[in-house]
């Protein structure tokens, strides 16, 4: 995203910039005719690459099914793009698959808003001291390889309904990522930011909110992220509770009855919901962090 | 078949790659891969699964002349707790031997003959010829003892299983509709923790579920299979292009499979015990499925009755549109079953037309007679000891009270449900009793208290749990 679309929100570090400085060095000078951001050439590349990577995958599934190769990885059984088509064409549209949809994204948000709620703070405090470190970490590093699917009889019984039990499997998938890296984003910090601030006074509370926080933002939402990613990793394992809704449960189903075709339009569907929620996620990161326009790491 | 040649390759690869390293490299010789898919935990399928692999009767049955003179068996058993995986291994090739129920069968069929992966069902391991094996469980803390009390209930079911089936033709009996209920897809492992829970108001499941679960002591069987009347069985598929190549190992594992049957039926009780060991479903559960007039009949013939049984089961799955294209017909296949027998020099034909299993014999030790009636038998297996039988409900419980006065723990009592016809826990079962001539009682057992109260009703007498009716009995005397 260019400059342009940026708010003029008060980071920070972006407050020091006058308006007309931010334009200045976002947008260099030799750039004199102005397109719209969304139909810059740089932006064009961006859509073509993109639909390039999803275009390989789904080239490789085409072409592994229509010559049924079989080398080694075996294409023999897999259902070609047209029976998936033909799948969705079914169902898409359906009420029964659009709460399938609805109820898994509502699953999933609220077992990812619960890790950032207890995860974030939480984190926050693991990594500035030393004495809840060492408590919080063994505790985190013994639960924290267990698999969604592990955790299924056990969520059963711990919550009293079926919804809490699957919201409690998409939570632990998302809680570890975001505890993990907002730990990290603030043991990566520059210490030299926190003695500044120290002296000038900051107390323990503003240093937290003014200092640590927003440092160690940018690790926080790679933690997002990822918790996001995994959050929809375990949503098979949490749907074979709900035995009635929900993408998971949909491809559960499918497997069960042996329908291959429903079973890709299951894993497609979650692939596809996946990717818009950790675009989202991007995208929010960007508009909180509007920095990092400006630092751009090793990125070239 | 292309599958094997390229099987074959990587396993030259490797043996050559075995040689460079100074393995042992076996040029020349040919390796025939067998992929088993069983069931250890669905107890009815134990004599094509476990058993053979513990006994090593397949191994021991495998062909090794002629063609086979070079070949190098590599067997290997894939275990699972339901039909769908052993189907998803039999499509992509790395199964070509598998068991399970008649619903997941014909998917299997179905799913073989749409991809191009063509199955056929080769014989037989265990059925009932009513549907019993599969039922409704509930918690046995709620009080729901009827098939009509579960209106507006959830029900969970593994979707696609025999019990789904029995399920839907039990709705269908009743004239009833799907929303007659809320009906939920859960698997075993989950239905159960759900069940234990009272998150789910009852679990429909397959073998040994109905008779697991009240036997560990916190469900309740309140509906039978049996109530519906359709056979219900588990069978052997095989891939078709594996049979037509090898068709001298498909007739040596049923013959390996005849012979783990009568392995069981020699010695019923060791043989559960030996369940037990081998995949933890309890004895005295594995016992009440296969033991003598147990729920389950074992006997690999494919009668006509389960042709036209699986025929309408795949009807009712047609209907709810989850299921492709099935010839049944041409899937099903008995040419296999029937050289064994051949080889075996059994009449196919004559136990073709039979449908009785083995009965409880010996004499009962209370009532000093012969156990002659098997529809009236019981027995008692007294833990570290063994199986008692007995001629009647009132002496086998009478012998009940005479060991528990003896100081000896029980692991379990059976009767014959008089309703149903199937062999029941009788600490489970509700009892008609009538004891208006003391010194001579009857007593009735049911699985259901409906069943019971009934007959109380008609023939004067009333109704009394197992507790109850151990003390009824006590006036007796043989």
């Amino acid at each position: 995203m260019s400059a342009e679309a940026m708010p003029a929100t008060d980071g920070p570090i972006i407050r020091y910039f006058e308006r007309e400085k931010l334009d200045e060095i976002a947008a260099p000078a030799q750039k004199t005719l102005r397109l719209p951001f969304w139909f810059s050439s740089d932006r064009v590349i961006t859509v073509v690459s993109a639909c390039l990577s999803i275009g390989c995958l789904f080239v490789i599934w085409y072409l592994g099914t229509r010559y049924r190769i079989n080398l080694f990885i075996r294409f023999q059984n897999i259902p070609t793009p047209h029976e998936v088509f033909v799948q969705a064409g079914e169902v898409i549209g359906s009420t029964k698959f659009l709460i399938n949809i609805g109820m898994s994204l509502e699953r999933i948000l609220l077992g990812f808003a619960i890790a950032i709620i207890l995860g974030v703070p939480l984190g926050l405090l693991t990594g500035r001291y030393r004495r809840i470190r060492e408590l919080v970490m063994p505790a985190v590093e013994v639960l924290r390889p267990i698999p969604a699917i592990a955790w299924v009889p056990m969520s059963i019984m711990l919550w009293p309904s079926n919804e809490s039990s699957i919201i409690f499997i998409t939570f632990i998938g998302a809680f570890f990522p975001i505890l993990l890296n907002t730990i990290h984003g603030v043991e990566a910090m520059d210490g030299v930011l926190l003695r500044a601030a120290q002296c000038l006074g900051a107390s323990e509370p503003r240093l937290f909110w003014h200092v640590i926080l927003p440092g160690a933002l940018s690790q926080i939402f790679t933690g997002l992220a990822i918790g996001m990613g995994v959050a929809w990793v375990s949503l098979i394992a949490a749907e074979m509770i709900s035995g009635q809704f929900g993408v998971g449960y949909y491809t559960w189903e499918a497997y069960s009855l042996v329908n291959y075709p429903a079973i890709v339009l299951g894993m497609i569907t979650i692939g596809m919901l996946g990717l818009l929620c950790s675009g989202a996620i991007r995208l929010i990161g960007r508009l909180t962090m509007p920095w990092l326009a400006f630092a751009p790491g090793s990125r070239k | 078949m292309s599958a094997f040649r390229r099987k074959r390759l990587a396993m030259a690869a490797l043996s050559a790659a075995l040689a460079l390293t100074g393995g042992p490299g076996s040029a020349g010789a040919k390796t025939l891969d067998i992929g088993i898919g069983i069931q250890n935990t669905t107890t009815n399928t134990v004599t094509g699964g476990i058993v053979l692999q513990q006994l090593g009767l397949f191994t021991k049955l495998l062909p090794r002349t002629g063609k086979y003179k070079d070949v190098t068996y590599s067997l290997s058993w894939q275990n699972f707790t339901s039909g769908p995986p052993i189907t998803n291994g039999m499509m992509a090739n790395n199964i070509q031997i598998g068991m399970m129920g008649d619903f997941p069968l014909l998917v299997d069929g179905a799913t073989g003959q749409a991809t191009g992966n063509a199955t056929e069902l080769v014989a037989i391991l265990a059925y009932n010829a009513h549907g019993g094996g599969n039922g409704i469980i509930v918690n046995k803390d709620t009080p729901l003892y009827d098939f009509d009390d579960l209106k507006g209930k959830t029900i969970s079911v593994p979707f696609g299983s025999a019990a789904h089936g029995m399920l839907l033709r039990a709705l269908q009996m009743r004239g009833l509709t799907g929303d007659f209920w809320n009906l939920v897809s859960q698997s075993p492992e989950i239905g159960t923790t759900n069940l234990q829970q009272k998150r789910i108001d009852a679990h429909a499941d397959f073998v040994p579920f109905p008779e697991l679960l009240p036997f560990r002591g916190f469900a309740r069987k309140i509906y039978d299979g049996a109530e519906t009347g359709v056979p219900t069985l588990h069978g052997v598929v095989v891939r078709k292009d594996f049979a037509d190549k090898y068709p001298e190992v498909v007739v040596a594992y049923i013959k390996a499979v005849m012979e783990a049957n009568n392995w069981f039926r020699s010695n019923p009780q060791v043989a559960a015990e030996k369940i037990e060991d081998w995949t933890k479903i309890n004895k005295e559960v594995a016992y009440i499925y296969l033991g003598p007039d147990g729920i389950m009949t074992l006997d690999p013939t494919i009668k006509p009755a389960w042709v036209t049984a699986l025929t309408a089961d795949y009807q009712v799955l047609q209907h709810l549109n989850m299921i492709k294209p099935l010839d049944v017909q041409a899937w099903v296949n008995d040419t296999y079953v029937r050289q064994a027998f051949k080889d075996e020099e059994l009449d196919y034909d004559k136990q073709l037309k039979s449908t009785t299993g083995y009965d409880v014999k010996g004499q009962d030790p209370v009532c000093k007679a012969p156990v002659a009636n098997p529809a009236q038998a019981g027995q008692v297996w007294v833990r570290d000891g063994d199986i008692i039988s007995f001629s009647s409900p009132v002496c086998a419980l009478l012998g009940v009270r005479q060991y528990q006065a003896a100081g000896k723990t029980l692991n379990a009592v059976y009767l014959v449900d008089h309703q149903l016809g199937i062999k029941v826990f009788a600490d489970q079962a509700f009892f008609a009793v009538n004891d208006k001539d003391r010194a001579k009682p009857d007593i009735t057992p049911f699985l259901l208290k409906r069943d019971a109260e009934a007959y109380a009703k008609a023939n004067g007498g009333r109704l009394a749990t197992y507790a109850e009716a151990i003390k009824d009995v006590a006036s007796f005397t043989p």
